[in-house]
């Protein structure tokens, strides 16, 4: 966004070279990779080539099953791992080679990982005690800090007598509390329950706001990604997937992984021949760019029983079970020829229940082509 | 039925065995029989005056020659041992326990289980390795060799409390320190060490308690002149069993109990 702001021509500071006026971004990781030796005497590569940046105080999520390399990527930006290949930056000076209580970031920990020997307040004011600040100065941002994440008055408690929600927050006015230019979040939210979570997935996104600094967080859950992030990052495998703005990422997955890992799709197999991509049931459509091989997807809220447009594609099957989820239903149709699709349906009163025949469409502008063949 | 009673005659039996022979040094100590110990002769403190050097109505024949001054300094000496062991070995200890569960290394296991043997060593083995080492290196027998050979596997006992408080401690709390700003001498001054302080501080208890005690391999090690309350105690009942020593023996076990005592409170004061 910096970057985009200041182009070639537009001068923001007339007389120095546009190289100083460059705003550098907060967070650039190139080419980072970083393997574990395994007890077994065997290497796992959690980092694999991954170049990744913020360009600005952006919220970005950390996308991917449970062992995909999430935390170890946080874990080399705070400092706690060393890579073995690739460089960090941050502002744009280098700081692959520094150890972490020298790095401009802090930490959310999914264990909270609080000083459970000190009091709410000494865990607040840690990084302030640390940099020798004076008390009055650390007993003023201490009260702000908890003002800011909802705990004003609890000073004095200690760790034992705080819930889990409460922690939470104690957790993030203290890596808040220094000033950091860059907040790291590991899964801070995995072991909250359903209703404090949703509540606290919306203050971290308005905090992000109000403080204006970059946010990397960490899930595993694709709801939870698309509901907060400027942008996410899908991991699998040690490598980044995908990178894009979750609309993006949603309606244009980049390869059959993101597509099946963020929300619920249909992959169709293709066949490509003159520039048509031919369904296993014989129907066909125009392709774009031109594939040899790929994977159709299709979102089951757009499949619709009702035409749009006259061009698109029509399944005719049978539905095998139907689904109630208030105010809609949840289809699977079987089609021969193409297998079964799933399909989400308004609850208008007239959706056919199981063993019933049924028609759906899907416009041609719902078609997504994935250049990847299912295995 | 009868089984349960059984179970209940067989408990009192065990502790009696026990207990009993401590309960009977206590006794003994405050007999006034002179004599024959095991012949009640009416109450006395004249024992315990005897050993802390104070006028007593007992004859010289029912005491040791010119023991109470020799007794005295060997306490001094006992005392000077467990505190320089309980420092140096509090030390060691604890940062070979850090070494060890924060830092990888090859061979870790091997480095933990060479930690443990002295424990396990027998006593005479150690000690007479130990006389040998100091005779073949040239250093006369004195405190301190008293002190660098206890060292030796004191430092054990504290680097396996240390261990086991460390194993429960979480890492990730270091972390963020340092991910707080701290160097790692302010993590470990602020985090690390109130983490582990408890079993720092039982290391550092149970290292005094065995070094007041130590007999076997101190013996080896000690100069003729630098006798510990053990070795006197020892020699004193070379020279036959008397009164007093019931004495020194409660004394002792009192000693024992308020420092384990106090241990115990502050421990639990701290949770
Ligand atoms: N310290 C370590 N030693 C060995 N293997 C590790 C270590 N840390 C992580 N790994 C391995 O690296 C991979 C990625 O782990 P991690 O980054 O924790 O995944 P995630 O946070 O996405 O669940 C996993 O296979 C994990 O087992
Ligand atoms: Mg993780």
């Amino acid at each position: 966004m910096y970057r985009a702001m200041i182009g070639p021509g537009h001068s923001a500071c007339p007389g120095s070279s546009s190289e100083s006026t460059l705003m550098p971004a907060p967070l650039e990781i190139t080419a980072a990779s970083k393997s574990f030796r395994t007890p077994e005497g065997g290497t796992i590569t959690a980092l694999d080539d991954v170049s990744f940046g913020l360009d600005g105080a952006e919220f970005v999520t950390l996308l991917g099953p449970s062992g995909c390399g999430k935390t170890t990527l946080l874990r080399t930006i705070s400092g706690f791992e060393a890579l073995d290949h690739g460089t960090i930056r941050l502002e744009g000076q280098d700081v692959t080679d520094w150890p972490s209580h020298k790095r401009p970031v802090n930490t959310v920990f999914q264990s909270y990982a609080l000083f459970t020997h000190m009091p709410v307040s000494r865990n607040v004011g840690y990084a302030l005690e640390i940099a020798g600040a004076d008390k009055a100065t650390i007993r003023r941002r201490v009260g702000e800090m908890l003002e800011l994440v909802g705990l004003a008055g609890l000073e004095n408690r200690r760790i034992s007598q705080l819930s889990g929600g409460q922690k939470q927050r104690v957790a993030l006015a203290r890596a808040l509390a220094g000033r950091p230019k860059l907040l790291l979040l590991d899964e801070p939210l995995s072991a909250l329950d359903k209703n404090l979570r949703q509540k606290m997935q919306h203050e971290l996104k308005s905090l992000q706001r109000e403080l204006g600094i970059g946010f990397i967080f960490v899930t595993h859950d694709q709801g939870e990604a698309l509901t907060m992030s400027d942008r996410i990052a899908v991991l699998a495998h040690g490598r980044i997937q995908q990178l894009g703005t979750p609309q993006a990422l949603y309606r244009r997955p980049a390869n059959l992984f993101t597509a099946d890992f963020l929300g619920d799709s249909n992959l169709i197999p293709l066949v490509v021949a003159e520039g048509r991509g031919i369904l296993p049931d014989g129907q066909s459509f125009t392709l774009n760019g031109a594939p040899r091989a790929g994977t159709l997807m299709l979102r089951p809220e757009d499949l619709t029983r009702t035409r749009r447009g006259e061009a698109g594609l029509t399944f005719k099957g049978v539905v095998a079970a139907r689904y109630y989820s208030g105010k809609d239903f949840q289809i699977e149709l079987d089609c021969p020829g193409t297998g079964r699709l799933l399909a989400v349906l308004r609850d208008d009163g007239a959706v056919p229940d199981t063993g019933a025949e049924l028609t759906l469409h899907s416009a041609t502008d719902a078609l997504h082509v994935i250049e990847e063949v299912q295995p | 039925m009868k089984l349960t009673r059984l179970l209940t005659l067989y408990g009192i039996a065990f502790f009696a065995f026990i207990y009993a022979p401590i309960a009977l040094v206590m006794v003994y100590s405050f007999n006034a029989n002179p004599v024959n110990m095991m012949i009640w002769d009416g109450f006395t403190l004249d024992w315990y005056r005897l050993i802390f050097g104070m006028e007593t109505g007992i004859t010289e024949s029912s005491t040791y020659i010119d023991s109470t001054p020799q007794l005295h300094a060997a306490v001094r000496t006992s005392f000077v041992v467990a505190f320089s062991t309980t420092a140096i070995s509090t030390v060691f200890g604890t940062a070979l326990a850090l070494a060890v569960a924060r830092y990888r290394f090859r061979l870790a296991g091997f480095y933990r289980v060479l930690l443990l043997v002295p424990m396990i060593m027998p006593d005479i083995v150690l000690g007479i390795a130990l006389l040998i080492f100091f005779i073949t290196i040239g250093m006369n027998l004195s405190v301190l060799t008293i002190i660098v050979g206890q060292c030796t596997f004191l430092i054990s006992y504290v680097f396996v409390t240390v261990s086991a408080r460390l194993a429960h401690m979480d890492v990730s709390v270091e972390e963020a320190s340092a991910d707080l700003g701290a160097t790692p001498f302010a993590t470990f001054r602020k985090v690390t060490l109130p983490s582990i302080a408890p079993g720092v501080f039982g290391g550092a208890l149970l290292a005094f308690i065995i070094s007041m005690d130590d007999l076997v391999i101190t013996y080896f090690i000690a100069g003729t002149g630098d006798t510990t309350l053990p070795i006197h105690i020892w020699g004193m009942l070379r020279r036959g069993i008397k009164p007093e020593i019931n004495a020194i023996a409660t004394l002792m076990l009192l000693a024992t109990i308020v420092i384990a005592g106090l241990g115990l409170y502050l421990r639990s004061r701290q949770k």
